[in-house]
């Protein structure tokens, strides 16, 4: 399953897409499975288009895990929630259970927004 | 300190207009990000995981109370009440919006503040010794000489677009505390035969993927020829930096292909076509400069303050904080007192709002208006009287900022990592509060003494783990976050690079096997050897075995 995020280029939150929007909760993000390849293209091709919206759209791969859904890589589950030495900072500050599954989520993967950076240095 | 005429007031103005249209053309749309994102970084402005960063300049780690106390006011109106110094002796607010950063730039410019040159393939704000102006230890001051190189640099036309960013360090004395042998140029202020005042210039160290500690290109420069020598180095690597490959367009990989010999020779080459004349700073305005730094006149005291040590007799806490983080200065009745910003399980480097407007209080009524960032991330109040230590110590107990931890094995420097950063592999933050919790028990980390642990979260190196006593690197090992540990690093006088010690480590690990390292060296060092010293009678093996041979 996957789910595309960006930064908002206002002011640089993570946003994730839900049927042609931008939302801010993890929870809220439309999910494209394997079935739906295309259209999660076509949701891609149409957020690179949103350039005074949004920076850097790309796919990322999400799994279910205990309590909900959260994404494979760790680096996605912290863009998720905010950074893990503040707690009460970013999007985790408004808790409950889609933010509990993202804090206990295992398992790990690289990211597919850091390897897009790296490519574009 | 510098004080801003007329001219820099007005550059910074408009520099900053500059900025907010480009800030509406982008949010128009009549910019594209690849044309906006140089500009933004021209101007400090990083888009990192969850907001932009703003990192805000401090000239060779130097403020005065007005200064931090607007950083203060930015922390708490557009960022969430904290900034985070940095080994650079800058300070990035981690939440900035791109709507705001206009406003924010606004702010600084009236305190004589900017983010210019804080990212960029440009001469980056000049370090210097965080001691500069107090320790007796100095030849000359590096301000004087940091201000200098900032003037000249800023803006510089022909160094805007180097091959990769070029950052210069500057120490006064011949302790090292700002790391000048790891740096692009690295100058230590030296006395020729005849007593006049020059640098032994250090070219091409660094850390980052190929950690090099720098070699001395010139040992004597005439101070005076600073500009003109500087000069001349930026434009062998201007011609000759690698711009084809990112990984290799530092100056230090340029300085190792040729040799510090040639590298040195073809400088000297270049210095020779350069007119000194042209090039070299005018007396008269090389004297503007030093007037700024004219010491605030001491009070003649004597040597030893009754009421402190009367104090310190009834306060182990003060007898503590004296002997960790309180330093002689070079006038009588004086001292430097380091704040540290590594409180037991604190973010290494971060001060609140409240804690930054505390240092600016203690600085304006206590330091004669002057307050310090350190690389280690700590701040130093750099002139404060014996007589007031009883005072600055409450106040700083009061606000958290008493930690007598000052070089011990919990002051940490860790980088964002990548509970912040883009470009991280893994986290450094909890890592080093899990280590500082170790290290919690006071006496303990006195008994151990200096031990300087540091923490990057990619190889990028901005937590200097390649210049600390124990180094540690996150890394990506398929995905999952694993730390590998390095030891024998020194960014001090007696600068090295440290040696990995074995297979990474996963994060739970990582602080038992520090504190096997650190029983390892209480077993075998001997007299009143650092854990650097003990690492280097004795070399890697009984640490290797101490954390391994346990984890099997």
């Amino acid at each position: 399953m996957k789910v595309l995020t960006a930064n908002r280029l206002i002011d640089g939150d993570v946003v994730f897409w839900k049927a042609g929007r931008w939302v801010e909760g993890f929870g809220e993000a439309e999910l494209f499975d394997e079935a739906h390849e295309a259209d999660a293209e076509a949701a891609v091709a149409k957020g690179k288009t949103q350039a005074t919206t949004v920076i850097d759209a790309y796919l990322i791969d999400v799994a279910q895990v205990e309590g909900g859904l959260a994404p494979v890589s760790y680096r996605e589950r912290i863009r998720a929630l905010g950074p893990t030495n503040e707690p009460t900072h970013g999007k985790q500050a408004v808790g409950g259970e889609v933010i509990e599954a993202l804090r206990h989520a295992h398992g790990a993967a690289r990211s597919t927004g850091r390897v897009d950076l790296i490519r574009r240095k | 300190m510098y004080q801003y005429d007329v001219i820099d007031r007005e550059f910074l103005t408009d520099r900053s207009n500059e900025f907010r249209h480009q800030v509406a053309r982008r949010l128009a749309g009549e910019l594209t990000e690849d044309q906006f994102k140089p500009l933004r970084l021209m101007n400090g402005l990083y888009l990192q995981l969850h907001a932009y960063m703003l990192r805000v300049a401090i000239p060779y780690g130097s403020l005065n109370a007005r200064q931090a106390r607007r950083l203060a006011w930015i922390a708490r109106t557009y960022d969430k009440g904290y900034g985070h110094m940095t080994t650079r002796q800058n300070i990035q607010f981690n939440w900035v919006k791109l709507k705001d950063t206009p406003d924010i730039l606004d702010a600084l410019a009236e305190v004589d503040l900017h983010a210019i040159q804080t990212s960029g393939n440009c001469i980056r704000n000049v370090t210097a010794d965080p001691y500069a102006g107090a320790t007796a230890e100095e030849i000359d001051d590096p301000r004087v000489w940091s201000e200098v190189l900032r003037q000249w640099s800023t803006l510089h036309p022909e160094f805007s677009f180097l091959p990769r960013k070029f950052k210069i360090a500057i120490t006064g004395a011949l302790s090292d505390r700002a790391a000048v042998k790891v740096h692009d140029i690295g100058l230590i202020l030296r006395h020729g035969r005849e007593g006049q005042i020059g640098f032994e210039v250090i070219v091409g160290g660094g850390q980052g993927r190929t950690p090099y500690v720098g070699p001395t290109i010139k040992p004597f420069l005439p101070a005076e020829r600073l500009l003109s020598y500087v000069e001349a180095v930026l434009r062998v690597y201007n011609r000759h930096g690698r711009r084809d490959n990112i990984y290799k367009a530092r100056i230090k990989i340029l300085v190792a292909a040729l040799g510090a010999e040639e590298f040195g020779r073809q400088v000297d080459e270049e210095w020779g076509k350069i007119s000194a004349e042209r090039a070299d700073l005018p007396a008269a305005e090389l004297a503007r400069v030093r007037a700024a730094f004219a010491q605030t006149k001491f009070e003649t005291l004597p040597a030893r303050s009754e009421s402190f040590e009367a104090a310190r007799a009834l306060s182990p806490a003060l007898q503590r904080f004296a002997r960790n983080n309180v330093k002689p200065h070079k006038q009588s009745g004086y001292a430097i007192v380091e704040v540290s910003l590594k409180a037991i399980g604190q973010t290494p480097g971060d001060a609140t709002a409240d804690q930054l407007e505390v240092a600016a209080d203690l600085a304006e009524r206590y330091s004669l208006d002057d307050l310090r960032v350190t690389h280690a991330q700590n701040l130093v109040l750099p002139h404060v009287r014996l007589d007031d230590l009883p005072v600055v110590h409450a106040m700083l107990e009061k606000h958290g900022l008493a930690t007598a931890n000052i070089d011990l094995a919990s002051d940490i420097i860790a980088c964002p990592g990548l509970d912040y950063c883009a470009l991280a592999n893994a986290r450094a933050i909890p890592i080093a509060q899990d280590i500082a919790r170790k290290f919690a028990d006071p006496d303990r980390a006195e008994k151990i003494g200096e031990l300087k642990i540091k923490i990057s979260g990619c190889i990028n190196a901005c937590g200097h783990h390649h210049v600390a006593h124990i180094g540690i690197l996150g890394v990506d090992k398929k995905g999952e976050e694993f730390y590998q540990l390095s030891l024998g690093g020194s960014g001090a006088e007696d600068a090295s690079i440290g040696k990995i010690l074995g297979p990474g480590l996963s994060a739970d690990k990582v602080a038992p096997a520090i504190e096997s390292l650190v029983e390892a060296y209480l077993a075998i060092r001997t007299g009143e050897e650092r854990f650097l010293d003990t690492y280097r009678r004795v070399g890697l093996e009984p640490f290797k075995e101490a954390v391994y041979a346990q984890a099997d």
